[in-house]
C-alpha cells in the first residue's frame, strides 16, 4: 500500500497542473465568498436575518467544483492517456489503486479546503462588519464546527467526484455528470415547491443540499436536516460511489 | 527517363465555406452518442414540464380545473384584478367629474395567510393603508370585468398617479390628501388632471379609450376605492416565492364633488364592482359609500384595479407564468454545453485537430462552420422541445387548477424562439471556450462554471437577493430573460424573482449572452489562426 | 504549375529548442522521396509546416508553388498522413472519410471509391476505435487519397504494418510515382526506402544533411567492397594493387578488396591468370550509408556500442 502511496503522491505532485487547481480551489472560494459578503447587508426591519458565517462560506458552491474537476482529472486522465494500464501492472490489487488515489487526493484537497475557509471566513467578516452586519467577535463553537464541517465537505465531495469519474471513465462525460450530480438537485429541489414531500426528500437526501447544511449557525431549528447529519449524507453518497467504483474496477477491463 | 508529372482532372469551384458546414455536419451527425445526448437533452424540458409537481388546487366545488378562477383580462390582454367600489353615474357623453380627496384611512386584516373561498371571515382588522391603496375617481366603459378605464387617484404611499386601462401608470404631483382630482372626457379621449388647490391645474396625462360608449349609456363617472392585498414575502431570499398576504380596506372621503354632463337630477349609485383572481372570498366588513352631506362622499372599498402578477401577491393562489413549464431549460443547457464544447475538445483530445486543419485550412470559417452546426442543432431542437412544454405544461397546468397569466402568440413565440435562441448562444459560447482552453475536463468544468452555474446560483436563494440579482444580469446566465412572458409592474407590490421575472428585460437578458458568445467566438477564431495545431 | 514540394530556409523554435535550422528541399514527381533523420531532426515539424499547420519563424514551404493556405480544397493539391491514429473511436471509418469527403465538396462515391482502393472494403463499416495498426494505416492512406491529390506527403507509413501490408505499401508507393505523383515518405525503416525510394533526404538537428538519389549515396558511402577466397594470396594482391585497389588480408586465404567492383577484380585476375576459389560482393547498404552520414546529427544516442559491421 505503501508504494501505490507513494506512487500516486508522485503523480500529483510532478504534474504542473496540480499546484494551480489547488490555487484555483483556494482562490475561487474565497472570491465568491467575498463578494457576496460585499454586497450583503441586514434586512429591512430590526435583528438581522443574516448569518454571517453562511455568507462568508457561500465560496465552497463554487470551489467545490474545482474540487471535482480535480478528481476527475486524477482518475480519467489516466484512462485517456493509456496509463492506467501501467498503474494497474503496477499495482495489480485494484482497489489499492483507488484507495491510494483517494487518499492521496483528500490529503490535498483538505490542505487547500483549509486555506480557502479560512480565507472565507476572515474576509467575510471584515467585508459584513463593514456592511453594518452584526458578526460576534469570539468564534464559538457553531462557526468551529461550521468551518471545520466546510473542510470535510470539501474532501468528501473530492471522494464522491472520483468515485463516479472511475465509474464514468471519459473524462469530458465524468465532468459532466459529476457537475450534474452536485448542481442539478439544489435546482430541483426549488422547483418542487408544489410538493413538499418531494422537496423535503431532495433537500434532505441530496448531496450537496444536505452536504451544505453544515454552513448554518443560526437558524437551526428550521434546517431540514441538522449539519452533521446532512454531512453525513454526503459521507453516505461519496462511501457508495467509492464502493461501486472499486467493485467496477476489479470487474472490468483496464 | 521522364514522367509526365500527373494531373489530376480539374476541379472546378471554389472551396465555399458550405463545403466546411457539409463535413462539421456529418462529423456531428455521424457520433451517435452526441446525436442521442442532444435529443435527450431537448426531452428532458419536456419531461420537466410534465413531470414537475403541481399541487391540485382544491375548493369548494372540487379539485383541479374545476377551482380555476374566471380572471377577467384587460383591454390588452392580460390578466387583471378588477374590483373597487364605484359611486357612479352615467356618463352619456362629454364631460367631467371633479372632486377633492380629503383623506385615504385604511384597513389591514392581521390574520394573515390568503383568502379563498372557504377561508373564515377576514380577522380583526387594524389600522394600515398598503402602499398601493387607492381612492380618486374614475371613467369607465362599464362594469363588465376588464372594461376600459382612466382614473386619477390618491395613493397609499405613492402620492398622486393617474392610472388606466390596467397597465398603465403615471405619477401626477406629489403629494398626500387634500388634493384636487378632475378627468375630463372628449369623445373617447379622457385627460386625467392634478391641482394642488383647485384652481390651478395641471395635466396628468391622457388616453384614448377604445371602443369608449360603444354600449349605449355604459360609460359609468364616479369615484371609487379599492385596496389591494397586502402581500409579505417570506423569505429574504431571491429565489423564494412565499409570501403571505391579507385583505385590506381603503377609505377615501371626497367633497366638492361635480360631475358634468351627468343626467340632469341624476343620482349617486353605488356597487361593488368585483372580479378578479384575489375575490374569491367574501368581502371585508364595511365596504359601500355614504353620502355624508352636500357634496361630500365616503367611499370604501377593497381589491385591486391592476394586472395580476405571477406568485402570490395579488391574487388568491398561486398564478403561474408560462416559464414555470420551462423549469427543465437548464438541464438541457448541462447537456447541450457540455456536447458543444466536446464537439472541438475531442479533436484535439485525438490528434485529429490536425486532419481537421489540413482539409480546412480557413480556421476561421472553420470555427463558423462548428458554430453554426451545433448552433443550428441546439435552436431547433431546443425551440421545438420548448414548444411542446408550454402547450403540455399549459394543459397540465388547467387541469390542476393552475392559472397561468396569458399572453399573446407573439409573446409566446419570442418565448419558445428565444429559449431556443439561448441555447444556441450558450452551445457556441461553449464551443468557444473548448477551441480556447482545449483540454476536455477543464473546458467542460469551465464551462458549467461559467454558463449553468450562475443560473443555480441566481435562482436556488443561495446567494442574497442583491447579489442573485447581480449574477443573473453579468454573467452567461443572464440569457434566461428571454423566459420571462410577463412584464415587471412598478405599480404592483409583487415578489419579481425567478423562474417568472429576471432582473434584466427579455431582449437585453439574450443581448448579454449574445456579447460573451460573439466575443468567445472572435477570441478563440483569433487564438486558432494563431496558434500551432 | 508542376506538382512539387519546395521547402525553403524554415527556421522554427519550440520555447529553448530549435526544431527547424534552415531546411530547404524540393520534391519532385514521378518519384518517390525518402525523409529521414534521427529523432527529433525535425521531420514530423516539417511536415506539419508544409500543411499549415505550425506556422514557421522564418522560411516558407510551398506546394505547387502555393503556400497551403491559399490552396482551394487544399486535399485536391496535397494528401497526407500524419498520424493515422488521429481518429475519433465511436465513428465508422466510412463516416470519417466521409466528412472528410465533404469538406473538399466530394461525395460518398469518391469515399467508396477510395475504401476499395486501400483495401478496406469489409472493415468500412466499423467503429475506427476498433481497428488494429494495420487497418489504421490503411485508412490514412485513403483519407491522403481522397482529393486524388499531384502530391503525397506520408509520416512513417511503415509502423505497424505486417509483412504483407509492407510489400503491399511499397508497391503501392511506386505505383503513385509512377502515375507522376510527387510522394514524400519519412520512416526509420531503412531496408523498406531501400527498395521504395528513388531521392532520399537526410535531415539532421533541423537541417538538410543530404539530399541525393539513393544510389549515389550508397555508391558515396564507404561500405563497398568485394571479399576474395584465393590461394594465391600475394599474387592476387599485387595484381589488384597495381591497379590502383585498396586490399586487406583478412583471413589465411581471404583477402577483402576495396575500391573496384567485383566484375573489375574478377576480369584483373582472370587475365593475370591468378586462381581464386570464392568472390562476393558487398554492397553498403542504405543504413549503413545512413548511419555514417549522421553519426554527428544523433541527438538521442544510447550508450551501447553499435555492431560491428561485418
Amino acid at each position: 500500500m505503501t508504494g501505490a502511496l507513494r506512487a500516486e503522491w508522485t503523480k500529483l505532485r510532478t504534474d504542473n497542473g496540480t499546484a494551480w487547481i489547488l490555487a484555483a480551489i483556494c482562490i475561487l472560494t474565497v472570491a465568491v465568498g467575498a463578494a457576496t459578503a460585499a454586497v450583503t447587508r441586514c434586512g429591512s426591519g430590526g435583528g438581522c436575518a443574516v448569518d454571517p458565517t453562511k455568507v462568508s462560506l457561500t465560496g465552497i458552491e463554487v470551489g467545490q467544483a474545482v474540487v471535482a474537476v480535480l478528481a476527475v482529472l486524477v482518475i480519467s486522465g489516466e484512462y485517456s492517456t493509456g496509463m492506467i494500464r501501467v498503474t494497474m501492472t503496477a499495482t495489480p490489487r485494484r482497489w489499492m489503486v483507488l484507495a491510494a488515489k483517494a487518499a492521496v487526493l483528500t490529503g490535498l484537497v483538505l490542505a487547500a479546503a483549509v486555506a480557502a475557509v479560512a480565507g472565507s471566513l476572515a474576509a467575510g467578516r471584515l467585508l459584513l462588519a463593514g456592511n453594518g452586519v452584526t458578526v460576534a467577535h469570539a468564534i464559538t463553537g457553531p462557526v468551529i464546527r461550521a468551518a471545520a464541517g466546510s473542510v470535510l465537505y470539501l474532501a468528501l465531495i473530492g471522494l464522491l467526484a472520483l468515485g463516479v469519474a472511475t465509474i464514468v471513465r471519459d473524462s469530458a462525460a465524468a465532468t459532466g455528470a459529476v457537475l450534474g450530480i452536485l448542481y442539478v438537485p439544489p435546482a430541483i429541489a426549488l422547483f418542487l415547491g408544489s410538493d413538499p414531500a418531494w422537496q423535503r426528500w431532495v433537500e434532505r437526501y441530496t448531496p450537496v443540499n444536505a452536504g451544505l447544511a453544515i454552513l448554518n449557525t443560526t437558524g437551526l431549528h428550521d434546517l431540514v436536516i441538522s449539519p452533521w447529519a446532512g454531512l453525513g449524507v454526503l459521507a453516505a453518497w461519496a462511501a457508495v460511489a467509492l464502493l461501486a467504483a472499486g467493485a467496477l474496477l476489479r470487474l472490468r477491463d483496464a | 527517363m521522364t514522367i509526365t508529372a500527373y494531373r489530376p482532372p480539374q476541379q472546378t469551384g471554389r472551396e465555399s465555406f458550405a463545403q466546411s458546414l457539409h463535413a462539421e455536419w456529418t462529423k456531428f451527425s455521424t457520433l451517435r452518442g452526441w446525436a442521442i445526448a442532444v435529443v435527450i437533452a431537448a426531452v428532458l424540458i419536456d419531461v420537466v414540464a410534465v413531470l414537475a409537481p403541481r399541487g391540485d388546487t382544491q375548493c369548494g366545488s372540487g379539485s383541479g380545473a374545476a377551482c380555476l378562477a374566471h380572471v377577467p383580462t384587460g383591454p390588452g390582454g392580460e390578466a387583471v384584478n378588477d374590483s373597487y367600489y364605484l359611486a357612479s353615474q352615467p356618463l352619456a357623453g362629454n364631460g367631467s367629474i371633479t372632486v377633492r380627496v380629503t383623506s385615504l384611512t385604511g384597513m389591514i386584516a392581521q390574520n394573515g395567510g390568503f383568502q379563498g373561498p372557504d377561508s373564515p371571515p377576514p380577522g380583526t382588522m387594524s389600522p394600515g393603508l398598503v402602499p398601493w391603496a387607492k381612492a380618486g375617481i374614475i371613467i369607465t366603459d362599464g362594469t363588465r370585468p376588464g372594461a376600459a378605464y382612466a382614473a386619477m387617484m390618491v395613493t397609499g404611499s405613492h402620492g398622486v398617479r393617474m392610472q388606466y386601462d390596467y397597465t398603465s401608470d403615471i405619477a401626477g404631483l406629489s403629494g398626500a390628501a387634500p388634493r384636487w382630482l378632475r378627468l375630463t372626457r372628449d369623445g373617447d379621449v379622457i385627460t386625467g388632471y392634478d391641482s394642488a388647490d383647485g384652481t390651478h391645474w395641471t395635466e396628468v396625462g391622457q388616453v384614448q379609450l377604445a371602443d369608449a360608449g360603444a354600449v349605449a349609456g355604459a360609460v359609468q363617472a364616479g369615484m371609487f376605492a379599492t385596496s389591494p392585498l397586502d402581500f409579505t414575502p417570506n423569505f429574504p431570499t431571491y429565489g423564494e416565492s412565499g409570501g403571505s398576504t391579507s385583505n385590506s380596506v381603503a377609505t377615501g372621503t371626497f367633497d366638492n364633488v361635480g360631475l358634468r354632463g351627468g343626467a340632469p337630477g341624476g343620482r349617486w349609485a353605488g356597487q361593488y364592482v368585483g372580479a378578479g383572481a384575489d375575490s374569491n372570498g367574501p368581502q371585508p366588513a364595511g365596504i359601500g359609500f355614504r353620502e355624508t352631506g352636500g357634496s361630500a362622499f365616503t367611499v370604501t372599498g377593497s381589491g385591486d384595479i391592476g394586472p395580476v402578477v405571477a406568485g402570490m401577491a395579488n391574487s388568491g393562489y398561486d398564478t403561474g407564468t408560462i416559464a414555470d413549464h420551462l423549469l427543465g431549460v437548464f438541464i438541457a443547457l448541462l447537456i447541450m454545453v457540455v456536447i458543444a464544447a466536446m464537439f472541438i475538445t475531442v479533436e484535439y483530445r485525438r490528434g485529429l485537430i490536425r486532419t481537421t486543419l489540413a482539409a480546412s485550412p480557413r480556421r476561421g470559417r472553420l470555427l463558423a462552420a462548428k458554430a453554426v452546426v451545433i448552433g443550428a442543432v441546439t435552436f431547433m431542437l431546443g425551440s421545438a422541445a420548448v414548444a411542446v412544454a408550454v402547450i403540455v405544461g399549459g394543459n397540465i397546468a388547467h387541469d390542476s387548477g393552475m392559472y397561468v397569466l396569458p399572453v399573446s402568440w407573439l409573446t409566446q413565440a419570442r418565448v419558445i424562439l428565444g429559449t431556443g435562441a439561448m441555447l444556441a448562444l450558450a452551445s457556441v459560447l461553449a464551443l468557444s471556450i473548448g477551441t480556447m482552453l482545449r483540454r476536455s475536463v477543464v473546458t467542460v468544468a469551465a464551462v458549467i462554471v461559467a454558463i449553468v452555474l450562475p443560473y443555480i446560483l441566481g435562482v436556488s436563494g443561495v446567494l442574497p437577493a442583491s447579489a442573485a440579482e447581480w449574477v443573473l444580469r453579468v454573467t452567461p446566465a443572464a440569457g434566461f430573460a428571454i423566459e420571462q412572458s410577463v412584464p415587471q409592474y412598478q405599480q404592483v407590490v409583487g415578489h419579481y424573482g425567478p423562474p417568472d421575472y429576471f432582473p434584466l428585460a427579455p431582449w437585453a437578458g439574450l443581448a448579454v449572452l449574445c456579447l460573451y458568445a460573439a466575443a468567445g467566438f472572435g477570441l478563440a477564431g483569433w487564438l486558432l489562426r494563431r496558434r500551432d495545431a | 504549375m508542376e506538382a512539387t514540394i519546395a521547402v525553403t530556409g524554415l527556421r522554427k523554435r519550440f520555447g529553448s529548442k530549435l526544431a527547424l535550422d534552415g531546411m530547404t528541399f524540393i520534391v519532385r514527381p514521378g518519384q518517390v522521396t525518402g525523409f529521414v533523420g534521427p529523432n527529433g531532426a525535425g521531420k514530423s515539424t516539417t511536415m506539419r509546416v508544409i500543411l499549415g499547420l505550425d506556422a514557421p519563424d522564418q522560411g516558407s514551404a510551398l506546394i505547387s508553388g502555393q503556400p497551403y493556405p491559399r490552396l482551394r480544397r487544399p486535399l485536391s493539391h496535397i494528401g497526407a498522413m500524419l498520424d493515422a491514429a488521429a481518429l475519433q473511436p465511436g465513428r465508422t471509418a466510412r463516416n470519417h472519410l466521409l466528412w472528410l469527403a465533404h469538406s473538399q465538396g466530394l461525395s460518398g462515391k469518391r469515399v467508396d471509391e477510395v475504401i476499395e482502393q486501400a483495401g478496406l472494403a469489409t472493415a468500412a463499416r466499423r467503429k475506427a476505435g476498433g481497428f488494429s495498426l494495420g487497418m489504421r494505416q490503411r485508412l490514412g492512406i485513403a483519407a491522403a487519397m481522397l482529393g486524388d491529390p499531384p502530391v503525397l506527403m506520408f509520416d512513417e507509413p511503415f509502423n505497424g504494418m505486417d509483412p504483407e501490408g509492407i510489400v503491399w505499401m511499397r508497391g503501392y508507393l511506386r505505383a503513385l510515382a509512377a502515375q507522376g505523383r510527387a510522394v514524400l515518405v519519412s520512416s526509420h525503416l531503412m531496408s523498406e526506402l531501400q527498395d521504395a525510394a528513388d531521392q532520399l533526404i537526410v535531415a539532421g538537428r533541423g537541417k538538410v544533411i543530404a539530399d541525393t538519389s539513393v544510389a549515389e549515396l550508397i555508391a558515396a558511402a564507404s561500405g563497398d567492397r568485394v571479399t576474395l577466397r584465393t590461394t594465391a594470396g600475394p599474387a592476387a594482391m599485387k595484381v589488384l594493387t597495381r591497379i590502383g585497389a585498396t586490399v586487406a588480408v583478412t583471413g589465411s586465404d581471404t583477402l577483402s578488396v576495396t575500391g573496384l567492383a567485383s566484375d573489375q577484380v574478377v576480369a584483373q585476375l582472370s587475365e593475370a591468370g591468378v586462381r581464386f576459389s570464392e568472390i562476393s560482393a558487398h554492397r553498403a547498404t542504405l543504413e549503413e550509408a545512413y548511419m555514417e552520414l549522421t553519426r554527428d546529427a544523433v541527438e538521442y544516442r544510447a550508450a551501447f556500442v553499435t555492431e560491428a559491421v561485418r
